[in-house]
């Protein structure tokens, strides 16, 4: 693996206004990512883990500095253009899961490919794949509500996998997890990197957990602490 | 910070919703009381001040089959009558226009002072209107409308007669409850048509309130088996026919009212008690700091009639000072003379929306009793 | 576009209750402006169902309505000898001449008295006007009091079922027949004799003259003749042309639907409007994530729209079956042109029901609109953040 890292960040700042005093989140940042690597994030609460991992993914921009993924400025591209960016490169799994309630587990991972021109059969096939691959093909019929914390967390895996995005970012993962289903999950997360060459950026403050990646960086105050 | 005070501020704190619902309510009060207003002009025309004493004669016939002029002399001489006028509807165009709403009559103009008094007429203008044949007099508020001066010409295109109508202003008059209407003289047109001998109606003024049951009767009894039957009743009656053959426009225009009150309570109702269960973690939470039911109760009720206040001083309000302030017969292109939003009808309209209070805070009080602290508080997690 | 539209509707459907009384409120709105302007329809549709394309009509020049023309005996002679009217077997012309009385009657209901409107009507007369089939009794026989009334006609007034008898004037006359004139104007008509009518009434002359022409160059040039002669003051026009025009009690009518339907829609719009940002306010967290996913705002905003529109074109259509049950119900109003009871029916056309169905989306649209904006302009991370 000699190609370029998939996620290359110089001098990344993030400055908040809050009302009248500024925050720095993140603080001249300089980070690369490997294509394939399963890097951890971890560090205390407001140390600006969620910020980076939302400039990576392209929901936030920074105030200063550069990010590069897959060999693009993202911060340069506009709204509409992000959004598509988003939809194609990027994998999103969120604490709170996030899943939309009057969705069924089969619906809510098909949401992302209705964005996309592929036919019904072929969205059949990835939605069913993906559900697979989460161990949750039996569940397809279910609404959110009627599954455990874990199996909604795979059906949200499970959407962020199914437009084969190179890049997968999980904020706090497990943070809303029991420790069994938090390893169903970690476990999925590892088999990405290891076995489908994606490449994932975890947030989380459990060392256990942050044990599954390959590399663990530390923030605090906004700043990459030096192992 | 006090109890109303929190009321308000909880009121307000979605600031959008809380407009949106009073604008909702003030939109259908508006209209509720502008078709009450409209309803009553059909039921109740307004009374003239010397309606008591009139009565009007037509035809038993219809209002549209003549009387003949024979008939004046008998009448005249019928104890308990003062005076007595043609009167003959004219239902002409004014030049130039498609629908005229002000109404023409011929009348004996020797007669106006006598049988309709409220009319001020300044007295030389009433003598040159005597004095001239070809001459009429037009209320106050034509003249207003078409700009007409004394001694202009107007001219007015018969319909129901084949004659048009070639007159001069010589007199402005006001005080009567439609100060629109023209009149000029039965003479003129009877020349005009060919001495006929007919005339549209009778009317007269009995001597006093008293004597009007029994000069109806006589007048009635005096025609009866003639080739023309009369049928006389007072101004009242007469106004109250010419409505009665509305009746379905009144239930229509009823049903309406109808329709609209309960829409209106139906959305007002469900967007207000929205706004309410919004507000459920709060409730729970002074349920928590140890409020009791009725005062929550009395928090949910203070803020939707408290809404639906503000939307009744807007929606009625704004009908009460739009309809107050406007010219009626402009806006109605001449429909009414007046639009009257009369106390009866702005009570009626402050019960709806007190109702409307009442019923929206019916499912968030509901709400409020079932629900335990806890669960209130989860509410919104 | 299919399974957002799935997500829409299903959203919708869990907050039912403020979503059922918003589409409820709309839907009465519709069914009033529905109802409104199904009266007019209906005026206007019996108006132009009248009468009979071959038939020329002739009136007073500048006569409103039948009921204000007059034509002497002279002018009736005069005209119906004019080359270019048809004559029947026994070479006499086809034209009748009518007299129009307008009577007052009180109704069945006992909401008081109403002007009718009666017809003394010759046998040509009723031959030229075939739309009014007898379905009761029998015709009047000439010489004497006799009448035939309309079938809508007898149903709203008192006394007018075959067999009674009802006085006008010092006229006393017996209803021996029911006719139904098929939707037409003729089913706000009683008819008598017409020398009956002239002699009982005192009407020396006619109110209207109609006339067959011989063909259609000929009522032309017969309508273009009569207009010419200056001495004649009359004015000549097609049957059903005639009747076209008589539509002027419509023009209030929609005047009040259309103006009744913007003020309530205005009240239901504030409400819509309530309901859907509610929605959005309700439903932050889940586009918040529909735009991490990769949605566009654009979409998030067509979304929303099309969520109003959805909404409003249940309304509309729940309207249109409120309204619907209305249709072919026979009513009366004041005629302008005449002054008398015109009776005619709801008419619910597909036209109509398409516009109040379009109105309701209209309504949705503007309703969502501000709502749709607020949902695409919300930030993606702190609507991820969103309680
Ligand atoms: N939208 C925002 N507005 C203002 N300040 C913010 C915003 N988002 C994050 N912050 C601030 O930035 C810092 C980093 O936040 P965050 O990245 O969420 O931390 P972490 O995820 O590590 O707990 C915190 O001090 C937080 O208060
Ligand atoms: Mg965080």
């Amino acid at each position: 693996m000699t190609a370029a890292p998939i996620v290359q960040i110089r001098a990344l700042t993030k400055i908040f206004l809050q009302g009248e005093i500024n925050v720095t989140a993140l603080d001249s940042i300089d980070l690369s990512i490997e294509s394939g690597e399963f890097l951890t994030l971890m560090g205390p609460s407001g140390s600006g883990k969620s910020t980076l991992l939302h400039i990576i993914a392209g929901i936030d921009r920074p105030t200063r500095g550069e990010c590069i993924v897959q060999d693009r400025n993202i911060a340069a591209l506009n709204e509409s253009d992000l959004a598509d960016w988003r939809n194609q490169n990027v994998g999103f799994v969120f604490q709170t899961f996030n899943l939309i309630p009057v969705l069924t587990a089969y619906e809510n991972v098909e949401l992302p490919l209705l964005l996309t021109q592929l036919s019904g059969k072929e969205r059949r096939h990835l939605v069913t794949t993906a559900l697979e691959m989460v161990g949750l093909d039996d569940r397809m019929k279910h609404l959110p509500k009627q599954l455990s914390g874990g199996q909604e967390q795979r059906v949200a895996i499970a959407r962020a996998l199914v437009t084969d995005p190179k890049l997968v970012v999980a904020d706090e993962p497990t943070g809303n997890l029991d420790s069994h289903s938090a390893n169903e999950v970690l476990d999925i997360l590892r088999t990405l990197s290891r076995d489908a060459g994606k490449t994932v950026i975890m947030v989380t403050h459990d060392p256990k957990a942050a044990a599954y990646g390959s590399r663990t960086i530390h923030l605090e105050k906004g700043e990459l602490v030096p192992n | 910070m006090t109890i109303p005070g929190f009321i308000v501020k909880n009121a307000l704190r979605n600031k959008r919703r809380a407009a949106l619902c009073v604008l909702s309510v003030a939109a259908s009060l508006f209209l509720l009381v502008s078709l009450l207003v409209v309803l009553n002009e059909f039921t109740n025309p307004p009374e003239d001040v010397g309606a008591s004493l009139r009565i009007a004669v037509r035809n038993k016939v219809s209002l549209a089959t003549p009387l003949p002029v024979r008939q004046r002399p008998l009448i005249a001489k019928i104890p308990g009558v003062e005076a007595i006028t043609a009167l003959s509807f004219f239902g002409g165009k004014y030049k130039g226009e498609e629908n005229t709403m002000f109404a023409q009559f011929a009348m004996d103009p020797e007669q106006l002072e006598l049988v309709f008094g409220e009319a001020k007429l300044p007295r030389e203008q009433l003598e040159a209107w005597i004095a001239n044949r070809t001459s009429c007099i037009i209320g106050v508020d034509t003249a207003k409308r078409y700009n007409v001066k004394i001694g202009d010409k107007f001219q007015l295109i018969g319909q129901i007669y084949p004659v048009d109508l070639d007159l001069t202003v010589v007199g402005i008059y006001k005080g009567t409850t439609d100060d629109r209407n023209v009149f000029f003289h039965q003479k003129l047109l009877d020349e005009l048509t060919g001495d006929l001998g007919q005339v549209g109606m009778w009317w007269i003024k009995a001597r006093s309130p008293e004597e009007v049951p029994g000069v109806i009767d006589r007048i009635n009894a005096a025609f009866t088996n003639t080739s023309a039957e009369v049928l006389a009743e007072t101004e009242r009656a007469f106004q109250l026919s010419f409505v009665s053959m509305w009746a379905n426009i009144k239930v229509l225009i009823s049903s309406i009212c109808s329709v609209v009150v309960f829409a209106l309570i139906l959305v007002s109702a469900s967007t207000m008690s929205m706004a309410i269960r919004e507000r459920m973690r709060e409730l729970s939470v002074l349920k928590a700091l140890g409020f009791r039911r009725h005062e929550l109760f009395a928090f949910i009720l203070a803020e939707s009639f408290g809404l639906a206040a503000v939307g009744f001083l807007l929606g009625a309000g704004g009908a009460w000072l739009l309809y107050s302030s406007v010219n009626a017969p402009t806006l109605t292109g001449g429909m009414f003379p007046t639009l009257d939003v009369t106390p009866r009808i702005l009570a009626f309209s402050a019960l709806v929306a007190a109702v409307l209070g009442v019923v929206s805070s019916l499912a968030p009080a509901l709400a409020v009793t079932r629900m335990s602290v806890v669960d209130g508080l989860k509410t919104l997690d | 576009m299919f399974s957002l539209f799935k997500y829409h509707l299903r959203s919708v459907l869990v907050r039912w209750r403020s979503t059922l009384a918003t589409i409820l409120g709309l839907a009465l709105v519709i069914a009033v402006f529905i109802l409104v302007q199904s009266l007019a329809a209906g005026i206007e549709k019996s108006s132009s169902n009248t009468g009979d394309p071959r038939n020329l009509l002739v009136t007073r020049q500048g006569a409103l309505a039948e009921t204000t023309s007059v034509i002497t005996r002279d002018q009736f002679n005069i005209i119906r000898y004019l080359p270019g009217v048809a004559r029947d077997a026994t070479n006499q012309p086809i034209a009748s001449g009518d007299v129009l009385i307008i009577i007052n009657l009180p109704r069945n209901n006992g909401t008081g008295n109403a002007n009718v409107m009666v017809r003394g009507i010759a046998p040509t007369g009723r031959a030229l006007r075939p739309q009014a089939s007898l379905v009761e009794g029998r015709w009047f026989a000439p010489g004497k009091r006799e009448a035939v009334a309309s079938r809508r006609l007898a149903g709203r007034m008192a006394n007018l079922q075959v067999g009674q008898t009802f006085k006008t004037g010092g006229v006393e006359l017996t209803v021996v027949g029911i006719f139904d004139g098929q939707r037409s104007a003729f089913d706000s008509e009683l008819w008598i004799d017409a020398d009956e009518a002239r002699s009982a009434f005192d009407r020396p002359d006619y109110s209207s003259l109609l006339l067959r022409p011989e063909s259609d160059e000929a009522l032309l040039q017969l309508k273009k003749h009569l207009e010419g002669e200056r001495r004649l003051k009359v004015k000549a026009v097609r049957e059903v042309d005639y009747y076209k025009e008589q539509t002027r009690t419509a023009g209030p009518i929609k005047w009040l639907g259309n103006g009744l339907a913007i003020v309530m829609s205005i009240g239901a719009l504030f409400a819509a409007m309530n309901t859907l940002y509610a929605s959005v306010g309700a439903r932050t967290r889940e586009i918040g994530t529909l735009r991490v996913l990769g949605f566009r705002r654009r979409s998030i905003l067509l979304g929303f729209l099309l969520e109003g529109a959805m909404l409003s074109g249940i309304g509309g259509i729940l309207g249109c079956l409120l309204a619907l049950p209305m249709h072919g119900y026979s009513t009366g109003t004041l005629g302008w042109e005449t002054f008398t009871e015109v009776v005619f029916d709801f008419q619910i056309t597909p036209l109509l029901a398409a516009k109040g169905i379009a109105f309701a989306i209209i309504v949705g649209l503007i309703g969502s609109f501000l709502p749709a904006l607020r949902a695409a302009r919300l930030p993606v991370i702190s609507s991820l953040k969103a309680a």
